[in-house]
């Protein structure tokens, strides 16, 4: 007797979050073992991890802000994901909207005044949208794969935050440490609730007017044509050149978006880890919410409190480097029993012979 | 600029070399299997924090990195049942696999941050060999790990080119479902090569931990993972080339701390993005010299088989 996957006549309904909450469940189990093996108890664990997210409005708001730059980034990441492109530079981008976002609060605090905050986030999207900029070129005019030069981009952005801040943007006043200057107090975002900014509601507006967008537009329609058929796009007349170009720029732009956030929002400083890892954990997320826009932003927020958990069983001793850990393995979990929407496991009598089972 | 300081780089660029060579070479066997695994860095990870236990628990080197190619087959299989046996995404499943990786090394390696290294691996002794001038420092004073991933080298190209066994590997690479037709196990077979691969960038991992930087911290791999992937890309998934391409890149990360020492007024930061950018120039030069010749990647790389949907 042997074991093979069937495909499905249609897929299980609501099949996707079910496996991701298999998924949760098993990362949750394999994360017990952990904790049981290095001396914790994982259900005092777990207990901490969900009242610190989810048991109080101050616990809540910080789980909320840690979902905006999942949540763009994700968002990012499944525009581009829905025409079947991987934007795995994410990263990378959040760090140029930082970049571009400080750039313009050195201009000078004074430039602008209560313009500089929006000044700062519209940089973020230019510069992120820029930094796609060559990968869509690229990719559309060349036919380069889009995975691996996004990819490389991430650690080129990395290395000219550590550039800038070792030497053109190096604070004088900072002992010589290599760090940028402080950024003015106007450039903070203004608060919303407990430890929220009002980024949490830039973040839901843009996230909510693409899924509206996306779901009711012709621009929205060709892209998921683009995306299931090349040869149908061309027959209906769609320039997959253009469209390749423009949703890959545009994913790039939403990412800077998060890294603008990100500096206005949490941040005093550029520093180095802006990204924060934020641009990797958005293609999780992307590719949990099966690259839609409403699941992103309730994947963003489950995986915001996974992280608002990790940083605060840090205090009873365990690595916050469980977080991460576990969202790799909600991942794992999902697309495993993902599989298993699509496909069921019938018997077989017996190893059929190759061909005769197509 | 004197004779010390040239041996000195010499001898990093083949230390350098070694390290990103190991978890190439690994990459690609997996990848000329049609898998693309974008976890080598998570799996660099896990082999070096497991090389370093094994070996502050042992004191014998070859132990950690025995340990480390285990612990890193190991992660490889969670791609390998994820992204081959059930046909989940591959490049989703790679990237949760380096989060995985380095967040469980992280998680794992927490007491051992402080740990001082009890194992080592210490530098050949050749007699004589030692003795020649340039070469003997340069070559014959290192340690076996560089002259053991030389010979991991030659072999894989010899069972890529000379053997049944690489025909069977890149013709699963190829064309999976032509393969699986002439009697070949396609889940077996790319699971075997994805499982080479995290072997071989664990013991990339271990030759970190146990030689070029002795010690574990959190973030020791610094993104070397995706260079090796990059390296795949630049030596044109030929073994050979493969390890040419290591030799330039880990000239690059030897040549970084020495700029000053030679006297060059670049920032080291600046030369540090050159791998990446090369490799993104790589990619278009090939994409652009391609047009009128097949691509030199496997056909198949990226994309899950199932039988019935051939």
């Amino acid at each position: 007797m042997r074991l093979r996957l069937e495909r499905r006549d249609r897929p299980l309904r609501g099949g996707q979050v079910r496996a991701f909450v298999v998924g949760v469940l098993i990362a949750f189990a394999v994360g017990a073992v952990l904790l049981v093996l290095s001396g914790h108890n994982p259900f005092e664990v777990y207990q901490k991890m969900l009242d610190s997210s989810f048991g109080s409005w101050r616990g809540l708001s910080t789980t909320l802000t840690q979902a905006v730059p999942l949540g763009l980034a994700g968002l990012a990441v499944a525009v581009a994901g829905s025409m079947g492109l991987w934007n795995i530079g994410a990263e990378g981008q959040i760090v140029a909207g930082a970049i571009g976002a400080a750039w313009v609060a050195r201009l000078g605090p004074d430039l602008a005044g209560p313009l500089l905050i929006p000044l700062m986030l519209i940089a973020a999207v230019a510069a992120g949208g820029v930094y796609a900029l060559g990968p869509a070129l690229a990719r559309s005019r060349l036919g380069v794969n889009e995975i691996i030069t996004t990819l490389m981009l991430n650690e080129v952005a990395i290395r000219i935050v550590r550039y800038l801040q070792n030497g053109p943007w190096k604070d004088p006043t900072a002992n010589n440490f290599p760090v940028t200057p402080e950024l003015p107090a106007q450039a903070a975002l203004p608060d919303l609730f407990e430890r929220s900014n009002i980024g949490l509601l830039i973040a839901a507006a843009v996230i909510l007017g693409f899924g509206v967008y996306t779901a009711r537009s012709a621009w929205g329609y060709e892209l998921r044509v683009a995306g299931s058929s090349a040869d149908a796009a061309r027959y209906a007349g769609i320039s997959l050149k253009a469209k390749i170009f423009t949703v890959l720029v545009l994913s790039g732009a939403i990412a800077g978006l998060a890294g603008g956030i990100e500096l206005t929002g949490s941040s005093s400083r550029l520093v180095e880890g802006v990204g924060g890892g934020y641009g990797y954990a958005g293609i999780i997320v992307a590719a949990l919410a099966l690259m839609r826009p409403s699941g992103v932003a309730a994947v963003a927020v489950a995986f915001g409190a996974v992280q608002v958990g990790g940083l605060a069983i840090q205090t009873t001793g365990v690595p916050a480097s469980i977080a991460n850990t576990l969202q790799a393995l909600i991942l794992f979990g999902a697309l495993a029993a993902g599989v298993f929407g699509n496909y069921r496991v019938v018997r077989t009598a017996a190893a059929a012979p190759a061909g005769a089972t197509a | 600029m004197n004779e010390t300081t040239l041996i000195g780089l010499f001898v990093a660029v083949i230390e350098f070399g070694t390290l990103l060579y190991l978890a190439a070479l690994g990459e690609t066997i997996a990848e000329k299997s049609g898998v693309l695994n974008l976890g080598v860095e998570g799996m660099m990870a896990m082999g070096g924090v497991t090389a370093f236990w094994a070996g502050v628990e042992t004191g014998n080197p070859w132990v950690g990195l025995l340990v480390a190619a285990v612990a890193g087959a190991l992660v490889a299989s969670v791609h390998g049942l994820v992204a081959v046996v059930l046909g989940g995404d591959q490049v989703v499943s790679g990237l949760a696999l380096t989060i995985l990786g380095l967040g469980l090394a992280a998680f794992l390696g927490e007491d051992l941050v402080q740990e001082r290294a009890r194992a080592k691996f210490g530098s050949l002794n050749l007699g004589p060999l030692n003795d020649i001038p340039w070469a003997g420092e340069i070559l014959f004073d290192q340690t076996a790990v560089p002259w053991l991933a030389l010979a991991l080298g030659v072999a894989t190209w010899f069972v890529f080119t000379r053997t049944r066994v690489g025909l069977i590997l890149r013709a699963v690479g190829e064309s999976a479902a032509a393969a699986d037709s002439s009697g070949t196990s396609v889940v077996k077979t790319r699971m075997i090569a994805v499982m080479i691969g995290g072997a071989l960038a664990g013991m990339s991992g271990a030759y970190l931990t146990l030689s070029l930087a002795p010690g574990w911290s959190e973030g020791t791999t610094a993104g070397r993972g995706w260079i090796a992937l990059a390296l795949v890309i630049f030596g044109a998934w030929k073994p050979g080339r493969v390890g040419l391409g290591a030799l330039l890149f880990g000239g690059l990360l030897a040549l970084e701390p020495r700029l000053q020492t030679f006297g060059v007024e670049i920032s080291p930061i600046l030369l540090s993005m050159l791998p990446y950018v090369l490799t993104v120039g790589v990619l278009v030069l090939l994409s652009v010299r391609s047009r009128n010749r097949p691509s030199v990647a496997p056909a198949a790389i990226g994309l899950a088989y199932r039988r019935e949907e051939r």
